[in-house]
């Protein structure tokens, strides 16, 4: 009797893979992508840049400043703040900003680059750090994840490093 | 389960064409409905590459039900993946960027494609900061549709129905391995296997627990970046410093040692067998699976042709005498094809081991051969499409 | 209104360290796991362990309290980012994990000592205190972003007696997200089981190793 059982309940378990398998490419690859991609879930600001903190707008082009991100104990990230400014197409030939990243009203750096002829050249610029929190760039192109100057599409990505435990 | 005295079970060594082609149907039409779409679309290479795979796939079935054999049907479909997939991937990446290499800009815009073998790494991070730890994008776009939630969709699905037998008849990686394995004649590096087999296949357990406790303190897809072979045949990252030309000499030498010298001196899938640390992961779906290949402890004679056969150190004395494979079973099929005595079988749990063996693997083939088509056959047809578009009257 | 200031303080202690317990259980489970794994089998075993680990690392967050609140707080910044002090930890780490790796009993031994048919001679091997010490002080002065703002919070309180409540009940805070490790207690000890956690201590230390020597490196040449 328990060995029919089992056997009945084991026919069922596999009638119910089959089921699946024919499920998986018409529903349940859409349902489980929906669930993984409404579960709260976000990439690492490492490689996003973290939020928004606040935005300039100028003629035609806006900065946006992101709030900092901080790496966890062991993570080999420098703590940066990412500068993005968009749409390059907007932007002068020759660009000189002095930026508040912390919402100050102070400037903290200044950006200083030359918009690429093209999206596949390369790009370097400068950062200068206008107080003690932050690291001036030399020539940055894409260093790392911390520090880069580099061109994402119709944007460009500035990191800048931070270097003031106590600015967290 | 204790096995039964049944009648000896005859292989059926060669089932009738009528019969082979009622069961090939189901099988078939799956394709049909698979391919229709790509049929659909303009451009001829894209027609004959799908309708070509799809023809593929169906006689290569065709084949398992008349021959009553598994093994070799499904290495020529996996080695197939595993060499024609690096075909497509690497053209669309050339096509894309113009190079294999992954520059920190497209990092940090998302576009990077989801691999499964991440997918360990990611877990903990997620529980404890639902943070993912992949430079890719959560949502399909139009740059990269492999998003983090399509593939690990995807993945997932697909584990649930064949569990650990993604590793045979899912992972393009291990196609390319069982190619090599498959070049010589004999085993050059037996002795290495009998004496370091049994505790090296422990390897890839303590290589997962080392890098899914790694990425969750460093905060990145340690694997990825420092261990894995098979960035040789995808994409790596840009080499830009120091620490990155390491990382490339890394994977080159793991690549040539682990999944093309070893499989081709011992026979055996190297890399899934002694490294692959998602392969340990993907193990555990073998507790939930309810398919398994099980040993007719009243037919078997010890013979040990099943552990000679096993390409992944499956299978010990100590498993066999107890009836079992071991946890890492990729449920290839070479151990029932090489036994002699019909003692290894497919078996569902639940059921009498040794009673309508063949039912069980029909019903296990035709979930793993419908996601067999429906992923790697669909990678297939884009590879061969691609190669179409390389041909010189193009 | 010295009490309120005093319980808003460890409130506010033990709220960081609730919110801090993630960071710390992804930082030192790296640490920890590898470890425990190589533990024998049983719940009041890993218990005892992890308490010494647990008292060690309380030890280390009140060593650094006291420097913090003796030096202020710029002790605090200077330590934070990749310093020497965590190049050096780095390498004490791996030796310490290394050892315990190394020294754990062989799994036949282990086998043999189970065995009812086999007559054991002398006691069974105990687990080893100083170990779970050692790892427990290291993992306590290693250095985190949340660690090092709590420093900094400390060295603005009047008194040493309240800077180490303060660390001990952020301690208390990040301590109670250790509590899921008792449950490698329950697991099997099999002999397969033995060599994936002697081996997953030894990639483990290695990576220490290898990170503490670049640290010290990257330290001494840039400074």
């Amino acid at each position: 009797m328990r060995t029919r059982v089992l056997a009945v309940l084991a026919y069922a378990g596999v009638g119910l893979t089959l089921a699946i398998a024919i499920l998986v490419p018409f529903y349940l690859m859409g349902a489980l992508t929906g669930v993984m991609a409404h579960a709260g879930l976000r990439v690492d600001d490492k490689f996003t840049g973290g939020t928004v903190a606040q935005s300039f707008v100028h003629e035609g082009y806006t900065i946006r400043v992101h709030e900092a991100v901080w790496p966890r104990m062991l993570e080999r990230t420098e703590p940066f703040v990412q500068i993005v400014f968009e749409p390059v197409s907007a932007l002068p030939a020759q660009v000189n900003e002095a930026i508040d990243l912390d919402g100050d009203g102070e400037p903290d750096v200044r950006v200083e680059f030359t918009v690429p002829a093209s999206a596949a050249a390369k790009m370097h610029g400068n950062v200068i750090a206008l107080n003690e929190g932050y690291e001036s760039l030399r020539n940055a192109g894409n260093e790392s994840f911390s520090r880069m100057m580099v061109r994402v599409g119709d944007r460009i990505v500035v990191r800048v490093p931070v270097r003031d435990v106590a600015r967290k | 389960m204790a096995s039964v005295t049944a009648p000896a079970v005859q292989k059926p060594a060669f089932r009738s064409v009528g019969r082979s082609l009622l069961l090939t149907l189901p099988m078939a039409l799956w394709a049909m409905v698979m391919f229709t779409p790509a049929l659909r679309q303009p451009g001829r290479d894209g027609h004959i590459g799908a309708a070509a795979v799809a023809v593929f796939m169906t006689v290569l079935f065709y084949m398992m039900m008349r021959t009553g054999t598994t093994y070799r049907w499904r290495r020529i479909f996996f080695v197939a993946l595993g060499f024609l997939f690096p075909v497509g991937f690497i053209a669309s990446l050339i096509a894309v960027r113009g190079t294999m290499s992954i520059p920190i800009e497209r990092m940090i815009s998302g576009d990077t494609p989801y691999c499964f073998m991440v997918t360990p790494m990611v877990i903990v991070p997620a529980a404890l900061f639902r943070t993912l730890i992949f430079p890719g994008s959560i949502l399909p776009t139009p740059s990269n549709p492999h998003s983090i939630a399509a593939m690990i969709g995807l993945w997932l699905a697909v584990s649930l129905v064949v569990g650990k037998a993604w590793c045979s008849y899912g992972c393009f990686f291990g196609g390319i391995e069982e190619g090599f394995a498959a070049v010589a004649k004999r085993a050059r590096l037996r002795r290495f296997v009998l004496h370091w087999g049994s505790r090296l296949r422990l390897t890839p357990w303590a290589i997962l627990i080392f890098i899914v406790v790694l990425s969750a303190a460093l905060m990145e897809p340690v694997y990825c970046a420092w261990l894995c072979p098979f960035k040789t045949i995808t994409e790596y990252p840009a080499v830009r410093d120091v620490e990155t030309a390491i990382q490339m000499a890394i994977f080159i030498m793991l690549f040539a040692g682990l999944v093309v010298a070893l499989p081709f001196l011992t026979k055996k899938r190297t890399q899934c067998a002694f490294f692959c640390p998602f392969g340990a992961f993907q193990s555990l779906f073998n507790k939930i699976n309810l398919f398994e290949i099980r040993f007719d402890r009243e037919k078997c004679v010890d013979c040990t042709l099943c552990q000679t056969e096993c390409p992944t150190i499956a299978l010990s004395k100590e498993s066999i005498r107890e009836g079992k494979t071991l946890l890492n079973c990729m449920k290839c099929g070479a151990c029932v094809d090489a036994c002699k005595k019909d003692a290894a079988v497919w078996h569902i749990k639940g059921t009498r081991v040794g009673v309508k063996p063949e039912r069980a693997r029909l019903l296990f083939l035709y979930g793993g051969w419908a996601m067999a088509t429906m992923f790697g056959g669909s990678i297939l047809a884009n590879s061969v499409t691609t190669m179409l578009g390389f041909l010189p009257w193009k | 209104m010295a009490a309120v200031s005093f319980s808003a303080c460890a409130g506010e202690a033990l709220l960081l360290g609730l919110a801090t317990g993630p960071v710390c259980l992804a930082s030192c489970g790296a640490v920890v796991l590898p470890w425990m794994l190589v533990q024998p089998q049983g719940l009041r075993a890993h218990g005892r362990q992890l308490l010494l680990f647990l008292a060690a690392r309380l030890a280390g967050y009140l060593v650094f309290a006291a420097a913090v609140w003796w030096l202020g707080s710029t002790m605090a910044r200077a330590w934070g980012g990749r310093s020497w002090i965590l190049g050096v930890t780095e390498l004490l780490l791996c030796v310490a994990l290394l050892a315990y790796a190394a020294g754990w009993p062989h799994a036949r031994c282990l086998v043999a000592g189970n065995a009812k048919e086999l007559v054991q001679l002398g006691a069974a091997p105990k687990p080893r205190r100083m170990g779970a010490v050692a790892l427990g002080f290291l993992t306590g002065i290693n250095l985190c972003p949340p660690f090092l703002v709590a420093g900094v919070r400390v060295a603005q309180l009047g008194s040493l007696g309240a800077a180490l409540l303060f660390f001990t009940c952020f301690f208390a805070g990040t301590a109670i997200w250790f509590a899921p490790f008792l449950s490698l207690g329950l697991v099997r000890r099999t002999p397969e089981f033995i060599f994936v956690g002697r081996l997953a201590a030894i990639l483990l230390a290695c990576w220490y190793g290898l990170s503490g020597v670049f640290t010290l490196v990257e330290r001494t040449v840039y400074g």
